[in-house]
């Protein structure tokens, strides 16, 4: 099939951007959305021209690398899927397309399609670590986990990390990821020691990274590809509130008075 | 902690949001259920009024709290807004919504035209400085006096229909109600998600329920003005 992309372009953080426009001609329908991108780069290349710098590692939907917005939506039209599992099946001949990389003054783009998603990076390590012995594997029914609970721990944990959240926001907002990466230890008993310093760290360096605030949207939840729901939002929030009143909070606001 | 220093906090600019959110919304209902008494007659309504400003203090103390509330929430609403366009400094050459409603999208402007709604409204029913020549006190006597005392109290219900028998001010307040009932449809299902309150088998019912409560205070108060312009109530004054 034929389509025609129109491409963001740009240098370097600093650059201004712009769009290009390419035809595609022999697009197949069983290509994968960056196999297609992969025909045009290699013809850049064979054209002598700058190729579109994207994203990708994994391609299959579990490393959280790739991007794209496309047509508006982050990782394209298909409900749950990441663009590296996008197929072009999902595209009719003559479709035009709009390929914009995830937008947010958090994530500045480096180059083209690309964007420093290191923010998330830094909300991990604020983040800190849980309390287990290292080691041997510990005996499974030492601590016993409802399966309830394992199963809502297991559907937070799912978040691969693409930052698509903030890329749908329009506040550019990150409360489905950080609260995804809170949720899956605060149904969990080994996150219990440190859950309320956990989440007051990690979304005071969501603040300190530029990440805009939740206005209940829920963009975020119709494009995470892992389907993450916003009640995780709701938990976080509840939590959040909690901890403000808490022996932590005070703890945090006298180590950084000190 | 200063009173703003919740400012400084994403989430807990939120709550104050929520709770100040909240506050308004219970006033809103109790308030369009108040005016619903006009359909039962001149006497009601009336006899409604006098009883709300025989309260006193306690009159004063729900407009302390009214007032708070809207301060806070209007500068925190204004924070917000600003440090989210902030976070968003280029926008996309397309954008495809998929969940986020018109209303939720234009809670700040709806907001705004609130506000302005809302000045108007005191200055007309509440200071009474708009329209000198529909402000009235009425004689009334009460049915269970023993001797034939007359009270004098002030004439709401002349006030009201003369206000809406104007084309132009029932018009007005059909706009601002209409602008209430769309930041409701966004606010009061939001309110439960940022409190923490979303679980799976009753969220969807909370949303549908934010919908309908907000079109069920539109029609009861866009009804007043559609009924006196229809000459369905006040014909007797
Ligand atoms: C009758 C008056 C009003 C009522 C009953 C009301 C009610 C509410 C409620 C319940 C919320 C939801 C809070 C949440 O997201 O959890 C809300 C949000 C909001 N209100 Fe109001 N409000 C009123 C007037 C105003 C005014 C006058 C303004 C602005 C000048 C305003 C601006 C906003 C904004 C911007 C939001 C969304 C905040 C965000 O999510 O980022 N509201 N309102
Ligand atoms: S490349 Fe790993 S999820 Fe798409």
């Amino acid at each position: 099939m034929k389509l025609t992309l129109h491409i963001w372009r740009q240098k370097n953080t600093n650059a201004k951007g712009h769009f290009e426009t390419y035809i595609m001609d022999n697009v197949i329908e069983d290509m994968s959305f960056l196999e297609m991108l992969d025909v045009l780069n290699e013809r850049l290349i064979l054209e002598g021209k700058e190729p579109v710098a994207f994203d990708h590692d994994c391609r299959e939907g579990i490393c959280g690398a790739c991007s794209l917005t496309i047509n508006g939506i982050p990782h394209g039209p298909e409900k749950g899927t990441t663009t590296c599992q996008l197929h072009m099946r999902k595209f009719k001949d003559g479709d035009e397309i709009w390929i914009e990389p995830f937008r947010a003054r958090a994530f500045p783009v480096i180059k083209d399609l690309i964007v420093d998603r290191s923010a998330f990076d830094r909300i991990i390590q604020a983040g800190g670590f849980i309390s287990v012995n290292t080691g041997q594997a510990p005996e499974a029914n030492s601590i016993l986990v409802p399966k309830k609970n394992a199963d809502t721990a297991m559907d937070a944990a799912q978040c691969i990390g693409c930052g698509a959240c903030v890329a749908a926001c329009p506040n550019g907002a990150a409360m489905l990821f950080v609260a995804a990466k809170v949720s899956h230890f605060a149904y969990l008993p080994q996150g219990q020691p440190e859950r309320k310093l956990r989440v007051l760290k990690m979304v005071e360096q969501m603040q300190k990274d530029g990440f805009g605030n939740c206005s209940n949207y829920y963009e975020c939840e119709a494009a995470c590809p892992k389907q993450i729901s916003v009640k995780f939002i709701a938990l976080m929030n509840r939590d959040y509130l909690k901890a403000s009143f808490s022996d932590e909070k005070s703890e945090l606001i006298r180590n950084q008075l000190a | 902690m200063s009173l703003f220093g919740y400012l400084r906090s994403t989430i807990l600019s939120k709550v104050v949001m929520a709770i100040t959110g909240a506050v308004l919304v219970l006033y809103v209902i109790v308030h369009t259920a108040g005016n619903m008494l006009i359909f039962i007659g001149k006497d009601s309504l009336n006899s409604y009024s006098a009883f709300l400003h025989s309260l006193g203090p306690i009159l004063w103390i729900i407009r302390a709290v009214l007032i708070l509330s809207a301060i806070l929430h209007i500068i925190t609403s204004i924070k917000l807004k600003f440090e989210n366009l902030a976070a968003k400094p280029s926008k996309y050459a397309v954008k495809n919504y998929l969940k986020a409603k018109l209303s939720s999208r234009t809670m700040i402007w709806t907001g705004i035209m609130i506000l302005s709604f809302v000045v108007y409204h005191l200055l007309h029913f509440t200071f009474r400085t708009t329209n000198p020549q529909h402000y009235y006190p009425e004689f009334y006597q009460p049915h269970n006096a023993v001797s034939s005392i007359i009270i004098e109290r002030f004439d709401v219900y002349r006030m009201v229909v003369l206000g809406f028998q104007n084309p132009l001010i029932s018009i007005v307040y059909i706009v601002g109600v209409i602008l209430v009932g769309f930041h409701l449809d966004h606010a009061i299902q939001s309110m439960f998600q940022t409190l923490g309150y979303n679980q799976k088998h009753y969220f969807p019912t909370i949303q549908k329920c934010s919908t309908t409560l907000a079109i069920i205070i539109v029609l009861c108060l866009v009804s007043i003005p559609i009924s006196v312009l229809l000459g369905f109530i006040g014909g007797e004054i």
